[in-house]
């Protein structure tokens, strides 16, 4: 007899992200799925009445507000968080995967001698059964598994599940009280800052990860290097297709300065990095050889194809689409002028 | 608060990345094929809060940096040849499984005891340090559950800057949705930091520090005690590399013109 | 290294090794020994109060990634490992059985001589009374010279490790990867340490952000255990010269991989197989069974071979498809890949042993027995040799003077077997400057005769046939440099498409074990370098390169790392590379005495090869 915490943070609007109704999605198809479970809606925020009526066909709805709810800090969102599996005796807890509550919900979980997944790409119910699927060592592998120890804290990796749509509900808001004494908030949240790069090479919706391998920084068929060429190219592309950027392998030279590398790609760390893996829907490797990118967010790239100068690289032994054979320099510049005529 | 920090960085080695990874399931806990051969290295973003770290250290007169790591013993001490090199450090070492299927609240529960019973550690000065996951586990829950059974309420996750201000306070830029940071100030220590990658590059490798790091690397990783991480309760289902062969069309004798509109005609569909 | 010095930090160590391989694992295990039996009375002269610092730098970024075949008897390791269980180090297994099998050439491209087509003729009439199957002879004996009854087959990678692991936790050394070594110091006639390898660096050497000059490491004993083509051991060639008579003319290119045997595999572990003939008669090939499926295999491409286009990977993967091998292996699937010289001058490229500070030991000491073909165990015991009079002079507090080191290392090693099996087989290899089947008498008849009677050498070429001369009679001459031109135009290596045109049938890539060559160097090599170094290929003389028609360099080098370029001076792909040498030993143009080698130089470098499995 499972009672499935749903638990999510509003935005300052006061409504849910998406990544929230996706994983209330995963919430309620779990608990239909779970013998004997029933579902209760946990909110945290400024304002949680906005979003707690949006929800229909759930019974309970509980909530921590109030302003020292409206940021993004641990020792407050944990407090809420204990206080609404607490209130609730939950045994399973759902929430997105957003960088707050990954930020939250290991912590709780340990104070509360649970466990947490996090990066859930799946969870499913056999019997009365609870079993969530994730990825280990950089996404190379996939793994299902099943925790006896409660509570089970899952956070769903954005993009595993469609957002939720449906009718507003009319359960009544339950408040949870939630003490904070002052020695405890000894951290403030200044606000959002924008990263120091002009370059967006991160772009959180895109359809298309662009992947640029080595071989762009490498000497061409005259002998040359053409760092400013493959800059531009690549910039171009991410600009005009709006994609983002992934590598194939650290084309990061952080101690060196100079042309050798091109110059915005340090923030390629960033490409998944924010706790939320993007998931494209396609994906253009370039100048790459085929030995499958170690890049976050490849391994859920469904259609997939590569431009190599090499008929038989890895690429053509299955691990795209379509290979093109072809100049990669000569190809990008093409496309990017297609798709600046538009 | 009166002199400098006490850094605990918690960071384990990983197999080397460009090795090739696949899992068994055998009877109980899924691990590597060939895990006995598999080199390693430090997991990459433990480094970037060990390399951030000593710089912190380096800066205040009165600091200290521990590196506390959890893993194979002959392990470790091959991963001391790749990192004592790079910083100064002491280790604090623990013999156990570094595999990404361990129970984290297990491994949390080891580390966390392991820094309890640090001589001459002042949890008042302290900072806990970590990589933002693991390139292991890679689920980035380990770090708060250590902080938890420490006790300490200020926890930042996927940090890139922390830098002490004027008045003692700490200001730490956190990566967030869309490519954005959030920037917090905290009183001060103590806190945990889970690293993303900071701003530092990889130092280069002093052989001086070598040898000065190996007087005291040598005899706690003899000194490495044991740990179980055996934990009941997990059934694990399946553990597979997802088995992706596609049929691949070749494109060989098209021009630059040709292949490009294609690829648009694509990205467009 | 630029001539205007940066400021150099400096260090004071007792005992300065440079490369970890099983002459330095032999070395550092014996001494690590003496060093904790003797109870603290050796004392560092270095920094007084302490033991003695020992410390062993490596230019590769781990420990266990070296390649060498290996099957061995083991002697000198099992001396000091009495109680060795193979079974304890993964990938090793003693060796169960053993064959030396003669490949005939089922495609008819390979150059045979008269005699030689004779032989396959006569062996092809009379396959049904003599063992010929599946295009192979198997001999009825393996000869004693060649058997290794009683033997290991290993991975030098885990055997590495393994002795590395050993080391670190009985802590009386230092084991410092990552760390190449520059050159040595030295002053006068004595060498007083060695200088690491600057990093930060752009590929051209100079400062870049984040320089670190190479610290200077000062050392009262500098054991150089590099390798046949480390850095630092040339230099000290360069610096000191050769013994009279002496020089290293006979080399070869060891290429191998390890490879998943498919499903239902007959081989056994600790199988060995020796094969020669195939895919030209000149290459040497192994295959060894690891553990139960799982096989290291490779081929010996020599200096000998009389080929401008002496390219290692693509005659690997013709050696993979003789029906005899591809029988076992079709189905199977690449696990690492990876590519060496082997100094095959043994005896008569001997350098001087010792000098005032500093000692040599393994391969690059000229240890290798070029009869047996094996090297691994005499490195490991020239390694035991120099820690055993290390050790006696310590006790004794004698300075590490050539005298002394005469007097103790030479010496053991001169009085030991390794020297007696080194100077039988010092003219094996003589025969194989006239052709194979003579090569392959002449070592017959230094192995049965025990080195009393044996082939006599040729006159050595003085340049590399053209590739006009190589294919006359195959390729016309003008096709030839329409393929060149091809070649230069197009991306595919000149090579490739010789041999195509030669009769070779392309590879059918299947993507698991038959795959491109840089799907080796990335799937089985794992091959890569960080940023912050030198280029470590360099070109010594443009001049020399501008007017160089046949570019073997390019052609040998296991890493397709270099290419052809500019004003006839050859593109280094440092990230390629995977430190086998094969290109300086390459390059026809001869030594000049006091100058680096050739026009091109291996000179030390970080990166390279990945895999553990080797």
């Amino acid at each position: 007899m499972d009672t499935i915490l749903y638990l999510a943070h509003t935005d300052a609007s006061g409504s849910l992200p998406k990544a929230a109704l996706e994983a209330l999605t995963a919430a309620l198809d779990l608990t239909r799925e779970l013998d004997g479970a029933s579902l209760v809606l946990g909110l945290i925020g400024e304002n949680v009445e906005g979003a707690a009526g949006a929800v229909g066909g759930v019974e309970r709805v509980v909530g921590v507000s109030g302003p020292e709810f409206a940021v993004s800090r641990y020792a407050s969102d944990a407090a809420a968080t204990e206080a609404l599996v607490n209130a609730t005796e939950a045994t399973i807890v759902i929430a997105p995967a957003t960088p707050r509550l990954c930020r939250t919900l290991p912590g709780v979980a340990g104070r509360l001698g649970g466990r947490v997944e996090t990066q859930v790409t799946e969870v499913t119910a056999e019997g009365d059964t609870v079993r969530a699927q994730r990825w280990f060592y950089r996404q190379r592998m996939v793994a299902t598994l099943s925790r006896s120890q409660r509570p089970w804290f899952l956070l769903v990796a954005p993009g595993a599940y469609d957002a939720w749509k449906g009718e507003a509900g009319g359960a009544q808001l339950e408040r949870v009280n939630v003490d904070l004494p002052a020695d405890q908030l000894r951290t403030r949240v200044e606000g959002f800052q924008a990263a120091a790069s002009q370059t967006q090479t991160i772009r959180p919706d895109a359809q298309t990860l662009l992947v640029a391998g080595a071989g762009w920084t490498k000497k061409q068929a005259d002998g040359q290097v053409h760092i400013k060429d493959a800059e531009c190219l690549v910039l171009g592309f991410l600009e005009l297709a709006h994609a983002s950027l992934g590598s194939s392998k650290s084309l990061v030279d952080q101690s060196s300065e100079g042309g050798e590398v091109m110059s915005f790609m340090s923030h390629l760390n960033q490409v998944g990095q924010t706790g939320s893996t993007p998931r494209h829907k396609k994906g253009l490797s370039t100048c790459c050889h085929g030995e499958e990118p170690h890049v976050v967010g490849w391994r859920f790239i469904r259609e997939r194809r590569a431009i190599n100068l090499d008929p038989a690289c890895g690429w053509a032994q299955g691990k795209a689409d379509v290979l093109y054979v072809a100049d990669a320099f000569q190809v990008m510049a093409k496309v990017n002028e297609l798709l600046s005529g538009q | 608060m009166s002199g400098g920090f006490h850094i605990v960085v918690c960071g384990s080695l990983v197999p080397d990345p460009l090795q090739t990874l696949e899992p068994v399931l055998g009877t109980d806990v899924p691990a590597l094929k060939n895990e006995a051969m598999l080199p390693s290295v430090l997991d990459p973003w433990a480094g970037h809060a060990l390399f951030e770290a000593a710089q912190l250290a380096a800066s205040g007169p009165d600091s200290k940096l521990w590196l506390c790591s959890l893993g194979p013993k002959a392990r470790l001490q091959q991963l001391m040849m790749q990192v004592a090199q790079k910083v100064p450090f002491e280790l604090v070492a623990l013999d156990g499984s570094a595999s990404g299927f361990t129970d984290s609240a297990l491994v949390a529960d080891a580390l966390a005891s392991a820094i309890e019973s640090i001589d001459g550690l002042d949890r008042s000065r302290m900072l806990l340090f970590g990589g933002c996951a693991s390139a292991s586990r890679d689920a980035g829950v380990t770090l708060q559950m250590v902080g938890e059974r420490l006790g300490i309420r200020d926890q930042f996750l996927g940090v890139d800057e922390l830098h002490v201000q004027e008045d003692g306070s700490l200001r730490v830029l956190e990566r967030v949705e869309g490519g954005r940071y959030l920037a917090s100030v905290c009183e001060g220590p103590p806190l945990v930091a889970a690293w993303a990658t900071g701003k530092l590059p990889e130092p280069p490798n002093s052989p001086q520090i070598g040898m000065q790091n190996m007087r005291t690397i040598m005899p706690a990783l003899a000194r490495a005690k044991p740990v179980s991480l055996e934990s009941g309760g997990t059934t694990w289902l399946s553990a597979e590399v997802p088995q992706q062969r596609r049929e691949t069309r070749i494109v060989k004798d098209s021009s630059a013109d040709e292949i490009a509109r294609e690829i648009v005609d694509w990205l467009r569909s | 290294m630029s001539e205007s010095d940066p400021k150099r930090d400096s260090l004071e160590v007792d005992i300065a090794c440079v490369g970890f391989g099983p002459a330095s694992g032999g070395f550092l295990t014996t001494l690590s020994r003496g060093l904790a039996a003797s109870n603290g009375e050796l004392e560092s002269a270095a920094m007084p109060g302490l033991p003695p610092q020992v410390v062993c730098y490596e230019r590769a970024d781990d420990l266990g990634f070296g390649v060498s075949g290996v099957v061995t008897r083991a002697t000198g390791i099992r001396a000091t490992f009495p109680d060795l269980d193979p079974e304890q180090i993964p990938l090793a297994r003693p060796v169960t059985k053993e064959k030396l099998v003669y490949l005939q050439d089922p495609i008819g491209a390979s150059r045979r001589s008269f005699v030689l087509r004779s032989a396959d003729r006569m062996l092809r009439g009379l396959r049904f009374v003599l063992p010929v199957k599946h295009h192979a002879m198997e001999l009825p004996f393996v000869p004693s010279f060649l058997r290794k009854d009683g033997g290991l087959v290993f991975g030098i990678g885990q055997f590495n490790q393994w002795v590395a692991s050993q080391l670190m936790a009985a802590g009386q050394v230092q084991l410092w990867p990552g760390t190449p070594v520059a050159e040595p110091l030295v002053e006068g006639n004595a060498v007083v340490g060695v200088r690491l390898l600057d990093q930060g660096t752009d590929s051209a050497g100079e400062p870049a952000a984040g320089f670190l000059p190479g610290m200077d490491i000062k050392a009262a004993l500098t054991v150089v255990a590099d390798g046949p083509v480390g850095a630092v051991g040339r230099r000290l060639d360069e610096r000191f010269g050769m013994p009279e008579g002496n020089e290293r003319r006979d080399w070869a290119v060891g290429m191998k991989m390890v490879v998943d045997l498919p499903d239902g595999c007959a081989l056994e572990p600790g199988t060995v197989l020796h094969t020669f003939g195939y895919p030209e008669p000149e290459i040497f090939g192994f295959l060894y069974v690891n553990e139960p499926g799982v096989a290291s295999l490779g081929i010996f491409v020599p200096s000998s071979l009389p080929s401008p286009v002496r390219a290692s990977y693509r005659y690997l993967q013709h050696w993979l498809q003789h029906p005899y091998l591809w029988r076992h292996l079709a189905g199977g699937k690449l696990r690492s890949w990876g590519a060496k010289s082997l100094q095959e001058s043994g005896r008569d490229g001997e350098p001087f042993l010792c000098g005032d500070g500093f000692a040599r030991i393994g391969e690059g000491s000229g240890s290798t027995n070029v009869l047996t073909g094996s090297g691994v165990d005499e490195a490991w015991t020239t390694g035991v040799q120099l820690a055993e009079s290390v050790l006696e002079l310590l006790d004794g507090k004698l300075p590490f003077t050539r005298e002394n080191l005469t007097k103790t290392y030479v010496a053991r090693r001169r009085a030991s077997s390794l020297d007696r099996e080194s100077k039988i087989a010092a003219k094996a290899r003589a025969g194989f400057d006239r052709g194979f089947v003579r090569g392959l008498l002449g070592m017959a008849l230094t192995g049965l005769t025990r080195g009393r009677l044996n082939a006599r050498r040729g006159r050595r070429p003085t340049r590399a046939p053209s590739l006009a001369e190589h294919y006359r009679g195959r390729i016309p001459a003008a096709e030839i440099e329409r393929i060149e031109q091809e070649a230069r135009a197009g991306r595919r290596p000149l090579h490739d498409a010789l041999m195509d045109r030669a009769g070779w049938p392309s590879i059918p890539f299947d993507g698991e074990l038959l795959v491109s060559h840089q799907d080796a160097l990335l799937m089985g090599g794992k091959v890569q370098a960080a940023p912050g170094y030198a280029d470590h290929v360099v070109f010594l003389a443009p001049a020399i390169c501008a007017v160089c028609g046949t570019k073997q360099c390019i052609h040998v080098c296991s890493g397709q790392a270099l290419t052809a370029g500019e004003d006839g001076v050859p593109n280094f792909d440092r990230e390629k590379c995977v430190h086998c040498g094969a290109c300086q030993w390459s390059c026809p143009e001869p030594r000049v005495p006091g100058r680096e080698t050739g026009a091109i130089a291996l000179r030390a470098g970080a990166g390279g090869l990945h895999s553990v499995e080797n």
